[in-house]
């Protein structure tokens, strides 16, 4: 073991470039996460302006369809896979181990490499915008429009590929959670007393185990139509292109709530906080959240009410979607349940949960009206649909995630946000949010279909696009407002000390930011609520971890390159996959290289040590 | 509401007054919201039905608005009340409930009642829209290409040389003309993606599958008109402009126009469109274009263009047929419809390839192709 030489020596810095590139900190892992995904939700929104400015008017001629068709498709991409997955991942990284009263993840390695896995594929796939050929097919790339006969350009490749990387890393970050939840909770933390939020990203994660291989099989599938030339769905050699749309949404709707159940429980958390009383119905909320993600895996071909499946299918799956509104509805009574009889403090986490509450009410009413599958028949693929799922992802996932930085924030920097700020930065996006988007009910129901980079002038949806556009304006400014607020809050803010809000859950017994090691010791739970209870104000694991040595006593693992190493590897290999199709042997030459530096990186990570011998005294 | 006897009363009277006031006030809110919906300003409005099954699909649509309202009132009531009640000041204690479980019950089985009245309907459709043709429906199969719609009446066109007694399918394309009144049975294919069918005042949406043949719910006309049809599934560049009309017209008309799409063309009255018809042959656009009739224009990749003068858009519905629209459409076809497939821009083709047409030339094709039309 004494053989590591030079560079390759374990890193153990706790500042620098390299303590970031090697760290396995879930709490370090959460920042990147965070910053990553907010960095794309900048992207994902310019690609949105841009697309509301195109169609502020009749015949506008400020991008080209290709161009268009760009950006509706990375605008669904990046919204999905690199901003709400991976905000909902940075406050699961971040969170939990915090929640369950934990010192890391179980896999703190692991872990990381879930990190850089999804780096690498969100740059893979925008490596297509360096070669003007990003995807044009629709996030939802229905067959047989992605085979190469009708895409021959390499954009439906970057994606294929991209989303390949992205799934690893969901998939490595899920298991990791199942075993972190299941097993690392403290002394006395039985399930049925976990935080909503860790119950909801339990669900979530075994929802991304059971959902993502089927969209790695579609993938993959997809891969040997455009790499090999099967035929798995080409119609014109008898196949049925339907099997994509079949496969994506047995996917995709579980995917809808991978997106909107971490918002589910943030807002859990956060009520409680500001009502000064315990959530209502706290396991009507947990077997809601449940029942919905069971419920989720026989709903999907509500997606393909048009795509004549017959009376019988679409009787069963009409049926099975309005089942879901009985769960949904539980959980949003309950909301108000905790609502009445509070001492409601209209702190801005509050104020984004209560967007959340009634905007995310707003589009679980709109999706009941598209499982009524005659109406759905003239909304399906219109602006109705836009409206009712930004509705949900927007007003539901990302107001539940703003409220959560807005809570959350001064426990991860130690300092304060500025309610001034924050209130102005709420009502931007709420007004803004409302302009932008509930005029698409209505466009929609005037009959104008998504995906769409022009239209007529005779079809009299001009006014109500301006006023769309000019709404969307508005959410920039209050993105801008969020800004300003992060920045002067890192140099200048309020300092937050250890529980700001005089909140319940243990993640508030420690200082702010946390100690690398979280818990100097490992807390003993009694309640949901122990902070709230008589002579609990301060954590047990509090009082020592200030007057301590610093934690010298605790063994944290040390950092790794392998997860930095072996993931780059895998999504080389997916970079050869492309470069092989315009070049054979030099997409060979990348392939086999960073397959064998995949395989070495395996192999070290297997035989590292959780500390490095020399570095501190032998663990135990 | 620890109101005194004596305001309790007034109190009581005001709300009877205002639970009194509400249904008007939706009722009314609804029929404005139909009326602007339905404007005609808004040729592609799902709220203006002109056909039985639109007109029944519009009906569960309102039961189905006027549910989810309701519940929006009362949840956004609730929430606002609350907000409002429990809001934080001096000396409020908040009550430390931790739920409740006759509640739990009632506002689980509250979504299941509401759901039974939306849901009972919407599947009593669902089982109604399997039902069989009629007998002396109107079948029609359009067939969806990148990006336009070839319409088909199968049985309908002249006598198939090849099998005598039998009857060709009438050809046209990008206009779906309907007689008023009459079942029509549409039957959808596709060549290459996926689109989607949809006529919203007439009739809801359903795909066109490569390898598959769909049927669209049947329905009946009740309106002559033209109404504004688009494809709804995405499928490629010019998605955006695949479109076309459905003509609804009398059915002295509807025959009248099928006899004339089987009727060879008259010859040119004009020199200019006598010129434009021997151009038309010369510069190889009955490659891929077929006119009824016309000796040698039996192309099969494009649109059909026979009686293309009695059509109401150019383009696949995206600019009114005019000379203007069809010359620049002949010239540059990628200007009005970038991503046009196979057809050359034939005004920017090099004076040395053979299919290159001059500004004048153009104007004797289009004089041409828009001269054969009804009388």
């Amino acid at each position: 073991m004494a053989a590591y030489a030079g560079f390759l020596k374990r890193p153990v810095s706790p500042t620098g470039v390299w303590s970031w590139l090697t760290t396995v900190d879930h709490k370090r892992i959460g920042l990147l996460y965070g910053v990553t995904a907010l960095i794309m939700f900048f992207i994902a929104g310019i690609e949105a302006v841009i697309m509301r400015l195109q169609l502020s008017s009749s015949e506008q001629t400020l991008v080209s369809p290709e161009i268009y068709n760009q950006l509706f498709t990375m605008h669904g991409t990046t919204m999905v896979f690199m901003v709400i997955m991976p905000m909902g991942a940075a406050f699961f990284n971040y969170l939990i181990p915090l929640m369950i009263g934990a010192r890391d993840v179980a896999f703190p390695r692991l872990n990381a490499f879930s990190f850089w896995m999804f780096l690498f594929g969100t740059l893979l796939m925008h490596a297509s915008f360096l070669t003007m050929s990003a995807p044009a097919m629709g996030w939802f790339a229905y067959a047989p429009l992605t085979s190469l006969e009708f895409s021959p350009a390499s954009g439906v490749d970057y994606w294929v590929l991209g989303l390949q990387v992205l799934g690893i890393a969901s998939m490595a970050a899920a298991f990791n959670f199942v075993v972190t939840i299941i097993n690392l909770r403290a002394p006395g933390l039985t399930l049925m007393r976990m935080p909503v939020f860790v119950w909801m990203t339990l669900i979530i994660s075994f929802l991304l185990i059971f959902a993502f291989p089927v969209i790695t099989i579609a993938l993959t599938l997809l891969q040997f139509d455009r790499w090999v030339g099967t035929h798995f769905y080409n119609a014109a050699a008898g196949a049925d292109p339907l099997l994509w749309q079949h496969l994506f949404w047995v996917f995709g709707h579980p995917e809808v709530y991978i997106l909107i159940l971490p918002a589910m429980g943030i807002v859990s958390d956060i009520l409680p906080t500001f009502t000064r009383k315990p959530l209502f119905g706290y396991p009507a909320v947990v077997f809601a959240g449940v029942s919905i993600a069971f419920m989720g895996f026989g709903v999907w071909s509500h997606h393909m009410f048009t795509t004549g499946m017959g009376a019988w299918a679409n009787g069963v799956f009409s049926f099975a979607t309005m089942l879901i509104a009985i769960p949904t509805g539980i959980k949003v009574f309950n909301w108000l349940g905790t609502l009445w009889g509070g001492a409601i403090q209209f702190k801005t986490p509050l104020l984004f949960s209560i967007g959340f509450i009634s905007m995310f009410t707003l589009g679980g009413l709109s999706g009941v009206m598209h499982a009524v599958v005659p109406v759905d028949t003239q909304q399906q693929d219109t602006y109705f649909i836009v409206a009712h799922f930004h509705y949900v992802l927007f007003g539901g996932s990302l107001f539940g995630l703003m409220a959560g930085i807005y809570y959350w924030f001064p426990k991860m920097s130690g300092r304060m946000l500025n309610e001034g700020i924050g209130k102005l930065n709420f009502w931007l996006m709420f007004i803004g949010f409302n302009m932008t988007f509930f005029p698409m009910h209505i466009v929609g129901a005037l009959g104008m279909p998504r995906r769409i980079y022009t239209y007529g002038a005779d079809q009299g949806w001009d006014s109500i696009n301006m006023f769309m556009t000019i709404g969307s304006l508005v959410i920039v400014a209050s993105f801008l407002a969020f800004m300003v607020n992060v920045i002067r809050s890192l140099q200048s803010g309020e300092r937050a000390g250890d529980n700001p809000w005089g909140a319940a859950t243990i993640e508030w017994s420690i200082s702010s930011p946390p100690p690398h090691y979280n818990f100097l010791e490992i807390p003993t739970v009694t309640s949901r609520y122990p902070l709230w209870e008589e002579g609990h104000s301060k954590g047990a694991a509090q009082i020592h971890g200030h007057d301590d040595d610093d934690g010298h006593a605790v063994h944290m693992p040390d950092p790794s390159y392998w997860p930095l190493v072996l993931s780059a590897g895998i999504a080389m290999l997916a970079g050869g996959l492309l470069i092989w199709k315009w070049h054979q042997i030099l997409g060979f030459t990348v392939i086999s290289t960073f397959g064998l530096l995949a395989l070495y990186a395996t192999y070290r990570w297997a035989f590292e040590p959780v500390n490095e011998p020399n570095h501190e005294e032998p663990h135990q | 509401m620890g109101l005194s006897p004596s305001t309790g009363r007034k109190v009581q009277r005001n709300m009877t007054h205002r639970k009194f006031l509400r249904w008007p006030v939706m009722v009314g809110l609804l029929l404005l919201l139909v009326a602007v919906l339905s404007a005609c300003t808004n040729p592609q409005t799902t709220f203006s039905p002109k056909s039985d099954t639109a007109q029944s699909i519009q009906t569960i649509y309102l039961l189905v608005i006027v549910m989810a309202s309701i519940v929006m009132v009362g949840v956004f009531g609730v929430l606002g009340f609350a907000l409002f009640r429990f809001r934080d000041r001096p000396g409020r204690v908040a009550s430390q409930t931790h739920g409740n479980t006759k509640l739990e019950i009632i506002w689980t089985l509250l979504p299941i009642a509401i759901l039974v009245i939306v849901g009972a309907p919407a599947l009593i459709a669902v089982a109604g829209s399997a039902k069989a043709p009629d007998e002396d429906a109107l079948h029609i199969n359009v067939v969806g290409h990148q990006w336009w719609f070839e319409v088909q009446y199968p049985g309908m066109g002249p006598e198939d040389p090849n099998n005598p007694g039998e009857r060709l399918p009438l050809i046209t394309a990008n206009e779906v003309h309907l007689p008023v009144g009459k079942q029509i049975y549409v039957t959808l294919e596709s060549v290459d993606v996926i689109h989607s069918f949809w006529i919203p005042q007439l009739i809801g949406k359903t795909d066109m599958i490569p390898g598959t043949v769909n049927e669209l719910q049947t329905f009946t006309p009740q309106e002559v008109g033209v109404f504004y049809g688009q494809c709804a599934e995405f499928c490629g560049t010019a998605h955006a402009q695949m479109r076309f009309r459905a003509v609804v017209e009398s059915l002295g008309d509807f025959n009248e126009w099928a006899v004339a799409l089987q009727t060879p063309p008259a010859d040119p009255v004009s020199e200019l469109a006598a010129a434009g018809q021997t151009l038309f042959l010369a510069k190889g656009c009955v490659a891929c274009h077929t006119i009824y009739g016309m000796p040698g224009a039996a192309g099969k990749v494009g649109p059909d263009l026979t009686l293309l003068g009695d059509r109401r858009t150019i383009g696949a519905g995206i600019v009114d047929n005019t000379d203007e629209a069809l010359q620049k459409w002949i010239s540059n076809p990628q200007e009005l419809k970038p991503g046009t497939l196979h057809m050359p821009s034939f005004g920017l083709l090099s004076n040395e390839n053979p299919q290159h047409m001059s500004d004048a030339e153009i104007r004797a094709v289009s004089a041409f192709l828009r001269g054969m039309a009804l009388e």
